[in-house]
């Protein structure tokens, strides 16, 4: 009895945390009657256990929740959230109850009256129409007795007598009773209307049940809830209203009255249907109520036995590794081919431990879902609860450890982060607000996000409260960035929150979970806009349990370092480009051009005398990655690779915070594993702040739109810059191969004449005969510009300072620090195609939308039709868009991205300019709507099809 | 030891007390037997760089991580010789085991638990707080060691 109880304590927990989520989902889609269904099958199989296992006081419980819940099912009664608060009471109460049950193995004494009360007043008294559908169910399901008080008078051992009597014949034994046939029964009847009809209509004339023909299948579901229970079982063998459901059974035993037969026979296969549909349907919400059939794809496994086994199987790699180690050594024959199998078979071994050890993080967001819904409306606000990726697996250790971490993440969002509806309306927002909870795998880890899109991070104040709390002075905030001051939410104790709510704001948030993060090595980050809303972003490795690491030496001890955090390894010292230099004692070392700061781990863990100290000292520096930044690490040598098991260090040396944990190694030696966040630990809170400062310079490049330029010389010295995503290809020409024809420079290129021009230069005039060309292909005519040099190629963002009168030059602009003349592809391109190509002729130049969220798609296309004689207006986003207009712009064709483009007519933008999709898979592509579809990578048939439809739209016009 | 202590406790199984006796530097300790998984010799312990100095490292348990804390810097006394590994008491605390290693280990002594008498007031502070009580046996005293303490683990919990 005791398996039994803990087992279907196990059973009960899921089957109500997946209820609470269920419920909040029903809430918003009242009508969705799958939701319903699922919620009703789960809560009647707990209830069906609990008659089973003799637990009264659950039961009653159980079965006010689930007569209210079949009130909703029947249409009696319309969802109302504190109908679904009540409900959710109900389950909270079995959930108390179910604690005390695992604690002492017996129910507590108590009395949920007045919780029954509450929920048998909400099924019956309080809507008129529903109180006479209770009425009028109430002789049908059991004449005698009220409906709640069965439960009570139902003895415990008549489950075990009567069920399997009742469904043997129906079901088969393997099936649990109380929970598949009443699945397979109902959806049986809802499959099969006319047939379960019909033998009811017949069956209820014998047994003079009054209102029996008049049962609709709606009607009919309670009663099948109610008839599993076990007093009605037996009731229904006398019960008179029972006669439908009792014709069946009695029929398929006889086998008598063919009638019924061919109605049974349906009913049968429908019953055949239900149960695949059941099975193969919606996993969650079938996996309760179809136990019987899914229970031979899983079985149930304490985690203690799994853990064993993970030990296990790690001691067995171990021992595995030191085998080798020793077969390698004596270099026996014999040995190699069982020991390689041996690996290989151990190396399963260990991937199958493995993958029992995932979970999906949708099992730690069970609760999400009811947590926000409380929040909501404690705190009187609308949240939406967006969830995505929540099949993305990680060790269910790791799952554990953030469950609390992110629970807590999701209420702050809720309470700090999101608005009110009256504020939220104000600022032109949703008054719903939304939380989004995202998770993927990306490398070996694990990356979750929570934003929501609530009022953003309240810089102000976080500098206020951080100078309050002596963390900074006035002088470092004014310099910070607003990412550095964010930062300040995971310092500890502090909370900005202005009301203490009883959700969050108790001064123990963000500071808690980053330490919880950061416990199992994971990178917590936030950042935030004013008025968007916040993003946390958590990044954790996927599993604790092995992972690859390097064995350095280090004196004549050994260290491990995660691979994870390596970005490189450098030999420095004699015969290496790499030199280690000091600033003021400090050692630095010049890595591609950047300095990076060095840690010496003689020095670090005190064994021994730092290196480099002269020149001519060797040794090993090993890149990590320490919080983001680069730090070196000096060792001795680099001794080997080693897939390790983590183990946990004692708490005696938890101080130690250069470590992150212990291992094994394949030869029995114990190796300390290092921590680079805690050896690089001063050093990166410093480099933080620079490097802050220096990303922000960067992003705000970004933003900009940096170009990526050729720069050439071309006539005198000075520097000219190409745009490059102009430039087709770079060529040399041998200067003689170079022919004048009709007054042009042309060139044998791919078997055509391609005409060349110079920019500013003479042709030839390089020494060694070759001319470097700039190649602008373009549908099938090639051109060519001659320059003298090509110099480099910069990204650099350009800002033209100087527009010029200069023909063929757009401008000036500062590039690596000296003016650069900007030179105007087009005006030279149109000199050569002059008088040839209609292009040149056209009057003017035509306007284009371009329309691309991807601003490399945008750089990629907006040069290339600039080229070819439009103006273009990028844009990146539909908002952009409509602001242009309004502004009542007038474009020749708008190009871009078939999503947007449709986007764009469908709100009747621009109505009558023709539409110019580019895609990568125009194949995918078709639309009635848009005039042409071109791929991507065909940068002439976009062109020809550009000129295509607008030429088309000047003829209209 | 000698058969005498063995005959004084036969009488009263229920009210004995079995130690460990151990020897660290010239003292003889008694620990509790129940709190002894296992006595081992300490082989190839790893030091850790930068630990609490009574850390005396980790080493390999059949597949287990022994955190090794040395009882004499525990106590305070000078080190072993080198060269002297001694002898390694292991003790489960938790998920945990932890080797306490002391100079030598001898055989099981059973002493009335009645007799177990407080440490005397002027012992150093230290020491008392890492020992329950003392018995007085023929020849010299046995200090009952607090394991939990020794290992550091008591002032872990008072102070978390």
């Amino acid at each position: 009895m005791d398996d039994l109880i803990s087992e279907f304590l196990t059973e009960t927990g899921e089957s109500l945390e997946v209820i609470d989520s269920e419920l909040v989902r029903f809430e918003k889609n009242p009508e969705d009657r799958a939701i319903l269904d699922n919620i009703f099958r789960l809560l009647h199989t707990v209830k069906g256990t609990c008659g089973f296992l003799g637990l009264p006081r659950l039961e009653a419980v159980a079965h006010a929740g689930e007569t209210l819940l079949g009130k909703f099912r029947d249409g009696d009664l319309t969802v109302t959230p504190p109908m679904v608060t009540l409900v959710l009471h109900a389950i909270d109460q079995i959930k108390v109850i179910l604690e005390v049950i695992e604690e002492t193995s017996g129910e507590p004494e108590g009395d949920d009256g007045e919780l029954i009360k509450r929920l048998e007043d909400a099924s019956m008294g309080r809507s008129p129409e529903g109180a006479e559908a209770a009425g009028k169910s109430k002789p049908a399901a059991d004449v005698e007795a009220p409906v709640a008080e069965v439960p009570v008078d139902v003895p415990g051992d008549a489950t075990a007598d009567d069920l399997p009597e009742g469904f043997d014949a129906d079901l088969g034994r393997d099936l649990r009773p109380g929970e598949v046939s009443l699945a397979d029964l109902e959806a049986a009847f809802n499959d099969t209307p006319a047939e379960v009809e019909a033998p009811a209509d017949e069956s209820s004339e014998a047994a003079t049940a009054s209102d029996a023909p008049k049962l609709g299948i709606g009607d009919f579901d309670p009663i099948l809830g109610r008839e599993l229970r076990p007093g009605e079982v037996s009731a229904a063998e006398l019960e008179a209203a029972f006669g439908s459901a009792e014709a069946e059974v009695d029929v398929e035993n006889t086998g008598a009255d063919l009638d019924v037969i061919t109605a049974d026979m349906t009913t049968e296969e429908a019953l055949q249907i239900a149960v695949a549909e059941l099975s193969g349907g919606d996993d969650s919400g079938a996996e309760a109520a179809s136990g019987g059939v899914k229970v031979s794809k899983t079985v149930r496994v304490a985690v203690e036995v799994l853990e064993t086994l993970m030990t296990t199987v790690s001691e067995l790699v171990l021992t595995r590794n030191q085998l080798m180690q020793a077969a390698r050594a004596a270099e026996d024959e014999e040995l190699k081919g069982p020991l390689q199998r041996l690996s290989a078979v151990t190396g399963e071994l260990q991937d199958g431990v493995m993958k029992t050890r995932m979970q999906p993080i949708g099992d730690a967001w069970r609760k999400l879902p009811r947590i926000i819904r409380d929040a909501s409306h404690d705190l009187d606000k609308k949240i939406e609860l967006e969830m995505e990726g929540s099949e993305t697996e990680l060790d269910r250790q790791v799952l554990e450890l953030i469950k609390d971490p992110l629970t807590h993440m999701i209420r702050n969002s809720a309470d700090h982060g999101l608005e009110t509806p009256e504020i939220r309306e104000a600022a032109g927002k949703d008054p719903k607000g939304t939380i989004k909870l995202k998770a993927y795998h990306e490398g070996g880890h694990i990356i979750i996000a929570i934003s929501d899109d609530g009022a953003g991070l309240n810089t102000k104040r976080i500098g206020e409260k951080a100078l309050e709390k002596g963390l900074t002075t006035h002088e470092e905030l004014a310099q910070m960035t607003d990412g550095q001051i964010h930062r300040y939410i995971f310092a500890a104790g502090f909370s900005t929150a202005a009301k203490v709510t009883n959700l969050s704001g108790r001064g123990v948030g963000m500071d808690v979970v980053r330490t919880n993060i950061e416990q199992i090595g994971g990178i917590i980050d936030v950042s935030s806009s004013a008025g968007k809303g916040s993003t946390f972003t958590i990044k954790i490795p996927l599993t604790l349990a092995i992972v690859s690491a390097l064995i350095v030496g280090c004196e004549d001890q050994r260290f491990a370092i995660p691979q994870l955090s390596v970005r490189e390894l450098v030999r420095v010292g004699a015969g290496s480009e790499h030199a280690v230099e000091s600033l003021n004692g400090s050692r630095i070392m010049r890595l591609r051009d950047q300095l990076m700061p060095l840690i010496d781990l003689h020095e670090a863990l005190g064994i021994g005398e730092a290196k480099f100290q002269t020149a001519d000292d060797t040794g090993f520096v090993i890149v990590l990655d320490a919080g983001g930044r680069n730090v070196g690490l000096v060792v001795d040598n680099v001794l080997d690779t080693e897939e390790i098991v983590v183990k946990p260090l004692s708490d005696s040396l938890r101080g130690a915070s250069a470590y992150s944990g212990a291992t094994i190694l394949g030869d029995g030696s114990v190796l300390m594993i290092l921590d680079p966040n805690g050896l690089a630990g001063d050093i990166v809170s410093a480099m933080e702040e620079d490097n802050e400062a220096d990303r922000a310079h960067r992003r705000a490049a970004e933003t900009n739109d940096t170009q990526r330029l050729l720069l050439v010389r071309a006539g005198g010295d000075s520097v000219k810059a190409v745009p490059l995503a102009l430039v087709t290809r770079l060529e040399e020409f041998e200067v003689k191969n170079i022919e004048v024809t009709n007054g042009q420079h042309v060139v044998q290129y791919r078997g055509r004449l391609m005409p060349i021009i110079p920019l500013g230069t003479k042709i030839g005039a390089n020494e060694g005969g070759r001319q470097p060309v700039l190649v602008f292909a373009e549908e099938r005519t090639a051109m060519g510009l001659a320059v003298d040099d090509i110099v480099d190629v910069v990204e650099e963002r350009v800002d033209l300072q100087m527009s010029s009168n200069n023909p063929g030059v757009i401008g000036s602009a500062v590039i690596k620090g000296d003016a650069t003349d900007v030179m105007d592809i087009g005006w030279h391109l149109d000199q050569i195609q002059s008088g040839g190509v209609q292009r040149a002729a056209q009057a003017k130049r035509r306007n284009v939308l371009l329309v691309d969220a991807d601003a490399f798609a945008r750089r990629m296309i907006a040069p290339l039709l600039v080229a070819a004689g439009y103006d273009v207006t990028p844009t990146g986003g539909l908002h952009e868009v409509r602001a242009i207009a309004d502004a009542g712009d007038n474009f020749d064709a708008l190009v871009g991205d078939p999503a947007a483009l449709e986007k764009i007519q469908s709100e009747g933008l621009w109505a009558d300019v023709p539409t110019l999709a580019v895609t990568d898979w125009p194949d995918g592509n078709q639309s009635d709507n848009l005039t042409e579809i071109v791929p991507k990578s065909d940068r002439g048939a976009l062109i020809a099809a550009l000129d295509r439809v607008s030429q088309d739209e000047e003829e209209a016009a | 030891m000698s058969d005498d202590y063995l005959t004084e406790s036969e009488l009263n199984a229920e009210d004995m007390n079995e130690y460990v006796s151990v020897r660290i530097g010239n003292q003889l300790f008694g620990a509790p037997v129940l709190e002894i998984r296992e006595v081992f010799t300490p082989q190839s312990v790893t030091s850790v760089p930068m630990a609490p100095a009574e850390v005396a490292g980790l080493l390999n348990l059949r597949g287990r991580i022994v955190t090794a804390i040395d009882a004499r810097r525990r106590l305070g006394l000078p080190p072993r010789d080198a060269g002297d590994k001694g002898m390694a008491l292991g003790v489960e605390r938790g998920s945990e085991i932890f080797g306490l290693i002391v100079d030598s280990v001898g055989e099981v002594l059973r002493r009335p638990s009645a007799e177990l008498e407080p440490v005397p007031a002027h012992v150093d502070p230290n020491w008392r707080s890492m020992v329950k009580g003392v018995h007085r046996l023929d020849k010299e005293l046995l200090a009952v060691l607090d394991v939990s303490a020794v290992l550091g683990l008591a002032d872990t919990a008072k102070a978390a």
